[in-house]
């Protein structure tokens, strides 16, 4: 459905995209993952036309950026970073103006109802856009998206500056659109990406660094061998007992958390599951295990990880 | 480019600065033909109110022609503008049409001390009609530029006064011929100059060739605006 073959952005002397290829099948949710300016968003905006790459191609649906621009534009749906919107129209003269802007065929009113239903922006229909709060008007970038029906959207950073309670909502509205569309999102929030995508494409610093679907990449990434473990009982002494213990790498303690009750991180070797063994020998010291948990994967380790150890990974994303 | 059209006529008219700009002309225009009633030179109403008139327009047009582009650059709307499946001269030229539409709703008032006067006497409508298209011809292409001028900055004041130096220039480049002494280039100069092909509309005459040339200044302008803005996404 979406192609991109050798992408490269070149601002002055500065690389922003740097030779990035992948393809998007019809029908999937794509993230994009990477910290600010790493070049999302320019590849966001290359795909969508607005604006050229220094080299390289896309195509939507077969058809080529520079030779039929219109064509894939009509193809595309997008919401750019700052949704853009103009304050001094009302949501529903913006719509209208949208709806004539992309020259659609479809049964204007009940179009527009649709999409206003969908996006829950009935009700704010007659007001400025000025006068919306922020995740009002992030909703309405995404209605201005969806009008004429597009098969692919773009959504650049869809959730950011909204509340938890709007973000989850958000976040269900793109699934739902997942189902007959084909999306593409941006986030620098790693669990956002996993909770609404079937692959991740991750960039960093204008290049792809991994590529995968999304169960098997936080599966291979978030073989995460660290625990924080809270403990009852004499700090120094567990320190140098489960140091003792075998595939232990690395062990050292967060300090007091509690009364009495320290934190421990644990690192063990890689692929091996250690918890176990971990909790028997404080079962037979008498140290109480309070709480045992994985360290959850966040974006900089993920970058740590992809960017040290990773020639498998990104060895894939050649094939 | 219907939809760009409309839009921008819009916001000219749901933000005070159409309005005011149509107010202050028609004030202006009120003002002066008072005060040339008063002084009771009623004959020289298509000189000299007609003139001033002119003048006054084009003090009007940076003003209505600084925010054109500026403003979808700044609160990045261009992004919707250039991602719909229309031509960048398209977007550009509706924009150009509504900025003109602005300058001739004001322009179209300045017919009303013509119509007044009619109830009174029979005043010379080739002359007043040959100012009011030599006026929206001039301004069409006075527009163009700065409309051109507002899509090099993001700064309303930039393009503002830009344009605003670009008319004056304009308006006195034929001073400047009559003091170059080699005949090609005074030739060529006065050839560009607005107000020698304005002028033959003043006094009432049709001209082709200025109406062409006005034409095609919109048009390379239009033009030279749709490839600047084509520009940035290389830059």
């Amino acid at each position: 459905m979406v192609e991109v073959r050798n992408l490269t952005k070149r601002y002055g002397a500065n690389l922003a995209v740097d030779h990035v290829s992948f393809t998007i099948d019809e029908g999937s949710i794509v993230g994009f993952l990477g910290p600010n300016g790493a070049g999302k968003s320019t590849t966001m905006n290359i795909i969508t036309g607005y604006l050229s790459a220094t080299d390289g191609s896309v195509s939507v649906s077969g058809k080529n950026t520079l030779d039929d621009p219109n064509d894939v534009k009509r193809l595309i749906g997008y919401l750019p970073e700052q949704p853009p919107l103009y304050l001094e129209m009302t949501v529903k003269e913006y719509l209208n103006f949208v709806y004539e802007l992309k020259k659609c065929s479809l049964p204007r009113q009940k179009h527009l109802e649709e999409i206003c239903q969908l996006v829950k922006i009935d009700n704010v229909y007659h007001r400025l856009i000025g006068n919306l709060s922020k995740g009002y008007k992030q909703r309405v970038g995404i209605a201005q998206a969806l009008i004429g029906n597009p098969p692919v959207l773009i959504l650049d950073e869809p959730t950011v500056g909204l509340d938890p309670k709007q973000i989850i909502e958000i976040r269900t509205l793109i699934k739902n659109l997942g189902r007959n569309h084909t999306i593409i999102l941006s986030s620098h929030i790693l669990p956002e990406v996993q909770a609404v995508c079937e692959r991740i494409i991750v960039i960093n610093n204008g290049k792809l660094v991994a590529d995968g679907a999304t169960d098997t990449l936080a599966h291979d990434l978030s073989k995460d061998h660290r625990l924080i473990m809270r403990a009852e009982g004499p700090e120094k002494e567990i320190v140098h007992a489960i140091a003792a213990m075998e595939h232990v790498a690395d062990v050292y303690s967060l300090g007091e958390k509690e009364p009495g009750a320290c934190d421990f991180s644990v690192e063990s070797a890689l692929d091996v599951d250690i918890r176990r063994d971990l909790f028997a020998l404080m079962a037979r010291n008498g140290w109480p295990v309070l709480a045992l948990k994985n360290t959850d994967l966040t974006l900089e380790d993920l970058f740590l990880q992809l960017t040290s150890t990773d020639a498998a990974i990104s060895g894939k994303e050649e094939e | 480019m219907v939809a760009v059209f409309k839009r921008e006529l819009r916001s000219y008219f749901s933000s005070p600065i159409g309005y005011v700009c149509v107010a202050a002309l028609a004030a202006l225009y009120g003002f002066f033909y008072f005060v040339v009633m008063v002084q009771g030179s009623s004959s020289f109403i298509p000189n000299i109110v007609y003139s001033t008139m002119f003048n006054f327009s084009m003090l009007v047009i940076p003003i209505i022609t600084m925010r054109s582009m500026t403003d979808d650059q700044k609160n990045k709307t261009d992004q919707i503008l250039l991602t719909a499946p229309v031509g960048v001269t398209s977007i550009v030229a509706g924009k150009f049409l509504a900025c003109f539409v602005v300058f001739f709703i004001a322009s179209t008032i300045g017919l009303f001390p013509g119509v007044a006067m009619s109830f009174f006497s029979s005043p010379g409508w080739g002359e007043i009609i040959g100012n009011y298209l030599g006026t929206l011809l001039y301004g069409g292409a006075m527009i163009s530029i700065g409309v051109f001028i507002s899509s090099l900055t993001i700064s309303q004041i930039i393009a503002a006064i830009g344009t605003f130096a670009v008319s004056v220039f304009l308006m006195y480049i034929d001073a400047l011929a009559s003091s170059i002494n080699n005949a090609v280039v005074a030739t060529v100069v006065s050839w560009i100059s607005f107000s020698n092909r304005y002028t033959t509309f003043t006094q009432g005459l049709f001209s082709v060739s200025s109406t062409v040339f006005f034409l095609s200044v919109m048009a390379i302008f239009v033009f030279l605006t749709a490839r600047r803005v084509e520009s940035r996404r290389w830059s």
